[in-house]
């Protein structure tokens, strides 16, 4: 260690920049309207996780009414659905799956993988002392705030909630098809949440390029803030291509123009439909990139971890990852194959489809090649980030299927479809943030969750999702439409009754099974007999575990750290000669004159 | 009336109808296939689920051996990846890359341009049925253009989720929209089309079975999109013009030149 008065040059310039303010000592700056990126990832974290029993609860009532469709919903249903005696009525199912899809994208899963890591992670992992501008970020939390707030009034609305589907196509998402104020206020939530991810974006982008402590260099970042900063980047790149699709929408529906209003006898408009398919679909493909690579990232640092063993070909994994985020702004036709797309431009779209499989092939590999003649410890968040390679492994093998445009000319608007982007959009961003709550939950609390839960928790998450979503991939191989309120309608998928229920079973058991986690989180949060986590509980190298404390203190790092080696510095037999341990710290100076006896840095 | 050729009459009908029925309609795996090129489709889907399975047990099968050996007790070896290790996966990606997506996109460029997207070829068999499709919430309303050969004339016939084909020429569907996106879907010829109000689209295909099968709607398109059902009907040829002979006449009776609302056929968009 460098004696506490010895400071580089860099150090100084650093610390000179970010010099440390006084933690705020007043209740509502503290918790309510704080500045603190820590404070500010929590917020995202609570907000998110009680949208994610939202959205689980209607993904429970969607299950319901394929099972036994037009029978009352047990204990819920008297209450929800008062008008039907209890069962759901086709009115409110297509507000069902529209609010399950929304909520679960835009209102749980992005604020957990990319408000709260995000925003936890950036200063902590690359050694700044809080985001380059810690009031935007106030302002991205309130303004998501809000977009969540004009959620749940939707649902209080005369005609309901949202009805077109989360894709949101016009002409049926204008007032045409949806003519109630709640589908108004879901557009407009749309806006809000992509201004609060616009800002926050902006955010992460600016703090990544200037306050990366000295001596860490691009590759020497942990991946984690690799997949945080693409995503937000393509996050100010794309999000505004959809606040201003929602905006000319609500135009549509409020103002009476017709950007979306096609000329045919029931709409009478000049616009085009189709429009806004392009508008959505150019920020909705690299969108379900944008939930992913977070995930990826954090599973290339904790499957590394957890190997005790660099990751494998950090420069392949980075690259593949810069070229997937390219590439997936060129791929999003492939939503359009049957929109009567010219066909030239439908075969470029399968061509660059299928290419982006290469890289993301090799990110798995890479993780796979990692483990591969490790020490792997087996503590929840590697079982998670292993469970996350895997469902995001079914995932991605399946979209084979639907990158290819013959295929699609069967497979389109399928269950296949939906239990493919589930196993990567849902399975592998709902694993991938797990791995992520329950490793950096020591940090961020300062107490350890509960092993034995975790685990539980993990097998039933694991199994619940493979058989849940597997079972959705099978549905839709035999043909079952999506969006059906009674698929039983059809004579072809008449047949497919008893896999309908039997996926719903698990499905409740998966829904069920949520409560261990949500057990384990609130006792160690609240309870006093929690075990405190030291502060590098998990004996790993990244900046936030080896250079500050659980949790860290308001400024972060008492003296900025000066970066000397990649963040996967295990099992160096020179390290464990010098100090005795299997890994070294990203600041840590080694024993022997002070300059750092390891390289290892490139990778 | 003489019972016994009756009885023989009813014999041969019901022989007739029992091998005119598909075989399976409903249940697990890829539904019946009553199309002359769905199985360009199966093909390529089997292809795919072998090559995927194939790929699966190859890097699980890697995972689960780590999982497996290198435990804890294993002691980690300090390397980030040897030129062996980092040559293993970029040949594996590529391989994969030739052997499974360039199979995929060559067979796919030749069936959508030789097959699936290819109107001027079926439109050219000098047999080849037209009919237009007009999607409305929660109906498909078809339209045939009579003797004429002419469409949104008088003698053009309309029907409602009832669409009807002979088998063994090619069938060219235009599809449209008065309200809000529907898509055509029939999953027992695999193929499927958007109906876009204000655009005409068109779909193709070739009945090989006779037989009753369903049009599905695959987009959602409101509450009730789970209703708009309607039944293609594929007939020998012989009974498809019987039919057609039928319904011409009662088109020409029903014709109603005050019912704006029938009138909703468009010129044949020929490209």
């Amino acid at each position: 260690m460098t004696p506490a008065d010895q400071v580089t040059p860099a150090q100084a310039l650093m610390e000179a920049a970010q010099p440390i303010h006084a933690p705020p000592t007043s209740f509502w700056r503290k918790y309510v309207f704080s500045i603190d990126h820590k404070v500010i990832a929590k917020q995202f974290l609570w907000a998110g996780l009680l949208f994610l029993l939202v959205g689980g609860a209607l993904a429970m009532l969607i299950r319901w009414q394929w099972a036994f469709p037009y029978r009352p919903v047990p204990v819920v249903g008297g209450l929800l659905f008062p008008s039907s005696g209890g069962a759901i009525a086709p009115a409110s199912y297509q507000q069902i799956f529209t609010t399950h899809g929304l909520v679960m994208i835009f209102f749980a899963v992005t604020p957990v993988l990319i408000g709260c890591f995000g925003n936890l992670l950036i200063p902590l992992m690359i050694g700044a002392r809080d985001m380059a501008f810690p009031k935007l970020n106030m302002f991205s939390f309130w303004a998501f705030l809000l977009s969540q707030l004009l959620v749940l009034a939707s649902f209080l609305t005369e005609l309901g909630s949202a009805g077109a589907g989360w894709t949101t196509y016009t002409p049926l998402s204008t007032n045409v098809g949806m003519p109630g104020l709640g589908q108004t206020l879901v557009v407009a939530a749309i806006f809000v949440t992509g201004v609060s991810s616009t800002m926050g974006a902006v955010n992460y982008v600016t703090t990544v390029i200037r306050l990366r402590a000295p001596g860490m260099t691009w590759m020497r970042l942990p991946l984690t803030i690799w997949g945080l900063w693409l995503t937000a980047i393509l996050n100010a790149l794309f999000v505004p291509v959809l606040g201003s699709a929602a905006l000319l929408l609500l135009l549509d529906r409020e103002l009476g123009t017709q950007f979306f209003l096609p000329a045919a006898a029931a709409v009478r408009g000049g616009g085009d439909p189709i429009l806004w398919q392009h508008l959505f679909w150019i920020f909705g493909h690299p969108e379900v990139y944008i939930m992913i690579l977070p995930a990826w990232g954090i599973l290339g640092d904790v499957i590394s971890f957890f190997s005790r063993k660099p990751h494998h070909w950090y420069r392949g994994t980075v690259w593949a990852m810069i070229v997937v985020t390219v590439l997936s702004a060129m791929v999003y036709g492939h939503h359009m194959f049957l929109t009567g797309m010219s066909p030239l431009l439908g075969e470029g779209f399968m061509l660059f489809t299928l290419l982006i499989s290469a890289p993301s092939m090799l990110i798995v590999l890479n993780w796979v090649l990692t483990a591969w003649r490790g020490s792997l410890h087996l503590d929840t968040p590697m079982l998670f980030a292993l469970g996350t390679a895997f469902v995001f492994g079914v995932g991605g093998l399946t979209g084979l299927f639907l990158g290819d445009i013959s295929m699609d000319l069967y497979l389109h608007d399928t269950l296949f479809v939906v239990g493919h982007f589930h196993f990567t959009m849902a399975a592998a961003s709902f694993m991938g943030s797990m791995t992520g709550v329950y490793f950096w939950f020591p940090k961020m609390f300062g107490r350890r969750l509960d092993e034995r839960l975790g685990k539980a928790h993990f097998w039933f998450t694991l199994l619940g999702l493979t058989i849940v979503f597997g079972g959705q991939l099978l549905a839709g191989y035999a043909g079952q439409q999506r969006r059906l309120f009674d698929p039983f309608q059809y004579e072809f998928i008449r047949g497919l009754r008893g896999l309908n229920r039997w996926t719903s079973y698990f499905a409740f058991a998966l829904f069920a099974g949520q409560f261990l986690f949500v057990v384990n989180f609130f006792r160690t949060v609240f309870s006093r007999r929690a075990r405190p986590a030291d502060p590098n509980p998990w004996r790993v190298t990244t900046l936030e575990w080896t250079s500050t404390s659980s949790p860290p203190p308001f400024h972060n790092f008492d003296r900025i750290p000066e970066v000397v080696r990649g963040p996967h510095e295990f099992s160096n037999p020179d390290v464990l000669r010098l100090t005795g341990r299997d890994f070294a710290g990203q600041a840590e100076l080694l024993p022997g004159g002070g300059r750092p006896a390891v390289a290892g840095g490139k990778g | 009336m003489r019972p016994l050729p009756v009885a023989a009459a009813l014999a041969l009908s019901l022989v007739r109808g029992a091998a005119a029925a598909p075989p399976r309609k409903e249940g697990y795996g890829l539904p019946f296939d009553a199309s002359a090129d769905g199985f360009r489709v199966d093909e390529l889907i089997h292809f795919t689920l072998l090559a995927i399975a194939v790929i699966f047990v190859i890097v699980a099968g890697m995972l689960l051996f780590s999982l497996v050996r290198h435990r804890r007790s294993h002691p980690a070896r300090y390397t980030p990846g040897s030129k062996t290790s980092i040559g293993f996966a970029l040949g594996f990606v590529a391989l994969v890359l030739l052997a499974v997506d360039g199979t995929l996109f060559m067979h796919t460029i030749v069936d959508m341009r030789h097959v699936f997207w290819n109107f001027a070829a079926a439109e050219s068999h000098p047999d080849a049925v037209r009919i237009e499709v007009q999607a409305h919430q929660w109906a498909w309303s078809g339209r045939y253009a009579g003797p004429d050969g002419k469409f949104n004339t008088q003698d053009d016939v309309v029907t409602l989720n009832d669409l009807r084909v002979p088998v063994g020429v090619p069938v060219v569907v235009q599809l449209s929209s008065v309200d809000v996106i529907h898509s055509m879907n029939l999953p027992n010829f695999r193929v499927k089309q958007d109906a876009v109000p204000g655009d005409v689209t068109r779909l193709t295909f070739e009945a090989r079975t006779p037989g009753e099968y369903e049009i599905a709607c695959a987009q959602h398109c409101g509450p009730n999109h789970y209703k708009m059902r309607g039944v293609l009907t594929v007939l020998p040829p012989e009974r498809f013009a019987a039919w057609l002979r039928t319904v011409e006449a009662d088109a020409r009776r029903a014709y109603d030149p005050e019912d704006a609302e029938a009138h909703w056929g468009w010129d044949w968009r020929t490209r």
